[in-house]
């Protein structure tokens, strides 16, 4: 239970985790845009797609993520794509019959569609497994900050935000501890979390939201309290303990994020045919 | 025997990760029946650990767990849990023993447990644990009170929501709780920490009640003044290893071994000592708290 930690940051020291988490999350969010994007008919989308794969493959090789927890992220959610494999079969009914089932034609489209949303998750999951798994909550929490400064000119309370966001998280093991805690006590009054029906498993989450919600009300008022006796004043002007600094470095990755996503969507605006332009080089 | 402990290892944490972390090594433990045994030791040093063992909510890493006739071990990763009086089935299943019925045996109480109330109203909360072990509404109504009413909790408070209760009367409730399971062995994690010294007074008082009924108590305390007055056995640990076991007389007698640890005897105890050497007859045997270090004093005093 107490591992339970947001996205699992994991304790390495590779050039990805010591990258500004600025330019990280710009990162995910260019790769969360470019990935659902259309570069023209299919086969040009498949090859982009997988050119993107093997960017983000690359990185998590650097960075000794783990492809198991990507991989852990998708069997949560099989049962969906099932599901949309099974509207897709039923209802795209347009192109080429590929094969029937008894008197049912299932049409190479079908699948093709099915086969985009499949990959999109695949890269949407390895995207944000990279960026959280290499990205401390703090930092990502300040990234956040930083990206939403615009939003100070429009009165936007920004940092009151990334206060109360870096305090949830925070949060977050101490309240998995309580859970373990709750869980463990309740079960010396003989209720079973893991097993037994459905009124019983009712009875078990029961007994353990509520403590939970109690405890934590609690707390959050006592931090508040402290938050006060300190003197906090959330309006004032905060300072940081970890300074990231803007130098070259930080410039230049931007620089080629920004390219890499200009080319990119060039791309996808003028739906450049370059597979066939590269194949009727070779005739 | 009530419970023994075989060469006991627990480690947090998956084993080989850096999470990891030893919480008990080489426990080596026999806890005799009708017992008022006292764990102590500096925070940390895996008293919460070892008594989660007896109840089964945490299984040895390594080694056995033995609770009357309830056997806990983990081999190869899986968890084992063996009633021993069916040692004679073959069939490995059928020797096995329902983890709920070892709950029922020996009734624990956290620390702080005043944070598992849920219910409704107080009573409800001291009933939800007889439900859960099978009990009828009737019946685990007519225990529940009586709990209650062991602990100091009086009939207007029955219908109270448990949230709006002071800290102590919270602490009673979820005690009763566990008192409600009526359990052979109970099992005190810091019960009295953070309670006026007239509740715990009150709350000792019961469980050693409890114990002059025939049941066990097992208390992890930090207060050497409760230890002396109710505790027939010690058991000291350290870093996660049981330094020494026996009598509290022993212990607070054994300077060496006090020297080594950050167990500070109790002054009443100190104070007993100190007359000795002065040259009272006192037995120490006998000194339990103040009045009855004054009444060996008067016996001394006469005798001479
Ligand atoms: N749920 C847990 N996960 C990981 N480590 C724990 C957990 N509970 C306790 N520990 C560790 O195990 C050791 C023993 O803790 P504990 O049994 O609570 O000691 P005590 O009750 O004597 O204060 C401590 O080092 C503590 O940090
Ligand atoms: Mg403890």
């Amino acid at each position: 239970m107490t591992s339970i930690t947001l996205g699992k940051f994991s304790l390495k020291n590779t050039c990805i985790h010591r990258l500004d988490p600025r330019l990280k999350v710009l990162g995910m969010l260019m790769f969360l845009v470019i990935i659902f994007l259309s570069y023209g008919v299919t086969r040009q989308n498949y090859l982009m797609y997988g050119f993107f794969f093997v960017i983000l493959l690359i990185l998590m090789i650097i960075s000794r993520t783990s492809f198991l927890q990507v991989f852990k992220s998708l069997k949560a959610l099989w049962f969906m794509m099932l599901l949309l494999l099974v509207i897709n079969a039923l209802t795209v009914k347009s192109g080429e019959v590929w094969f029937y089932i008894y008197q049912l034609d299932i049409h190479y489209e079908a699948i093709l569609r099915w086969g985009y949303i499949v990959i999109r998750l695949i890269l949407m999951i390895m995207t944000t497994t990279l960026l959280t798994s290499t990205t401390k909550p703090m930092e990502l929490t300040f990234a956040l900050e930083w990206l939403l400064t615009p939003l100070k000119y429009i009165k936007v309370p920004v940092h009151i935000i990334a206060m109360t966001l870096s305090l949830a998280l925070r949060f977050i093991p101490t309240l998995a501890e309580e859970a373990d805690r709750i869980m463990r006590a309740q079960a010396s009054r003989g209720i079973d979390f893991r097993e037994g029906k459905f009124k019983e498993k009712f009875k078990a989450v029961i007994s353990l939201i509520i403590p939970l919600f109690v405890s934590s009300l609690l707390r959050s008022g006592e931090l508040a309290d402290a938050l006060e006796a300190r003197g906090y004043d959330p309006l004032g002007k905060r300072t940081k303990y970890r300074k990231h600094k803007w130098n070259y470095k930080t410039t230049l990755g931007l620089l080629i994020i920004a390219i890499f996503l200009t080319g990119i969507i060039l791309l996808a605006v003028y739906q450049f045919d370059f597979i066939g332009m590269i194949m009727g080089l070779m005739k | 025997m009530l419970g023994k402990f075989t060469s006991v290892n627990y480690v947090y944490g998956k084993e080989g990760t850096a999470l990891a972390s030893s919480a008990l090594s080489d426990i080596n433990l026999t806890i005799d029946d009708h017992v008022f045994l006292a764990l102590v030791g500096e925070t940390g040093s895996g008293k919460s650990t070892l008594v989660q063992h007896l109840n089964g909510l945490l299984l040895p890493t390594s080694g056995t767990v033995q609770v009357s006739h309830y056997l806990l071990k983990t081999e190869k990763k899986k968890k084992y849990y063996i009633d021993l009086d069916k040692e004679q089935g073959k069939h490995p299943k059928r020797k096995q023993f329902k983890v709920k019925d070892l709950r029922k045996f020996a009734g624990l109480v956290f620390q702080f447990p005043e944070y598992q109330l849920f219910e409704e109203t107080v009573l409800k909360d001291v009933m939800f644990g007889p439900l859960n072990f099978g009990m009828e509404e009737k019946k685990a109504e007519a225990i529940a009170k009586a709990a209650l009413k062991l602990v100091g909790i009086g009939e207007s408070y029955y219908s109270r929501s448990p949230f709006e209760l002071s800290g102590g009367e919270k602490r009673r409730v979820a005690i009763a709780g566990i008192i409600a399971l009526e359990p052979k062995v109970l099992v005190l994690d810091e019960p009295t920490a953070g309670l006026d010294p007239k509740g715990e007074k009150e709350m000792m008082e019961l469980f050693d009640k409890i114990y002059q009924s025939g049941k066990s108590i097992i208390l992890v305390s930090h207060n050497m003044d409760l230890v002396l007055k109710y505790a027939h056995e010690v058991c000291v640990m350290n870093k996660g290893k049981l330094l020494k076991v026996s009598s509290p007389l022993e212990i607070f007698q054994d300077e060496e071994f006090l020297s080594s640890t950050a167990i500070e005897p109790p002054l009443v105890f100190k104070t007993a000592l100190e007359l000795k050497k002065a040259g009272l007859d006192l037995n120490l045997d006998n000194i339990k708290d103040i009045p009855s270090l004054a009444e060996e004093i008067r016996k001394a005093k006469k005798n001479d």
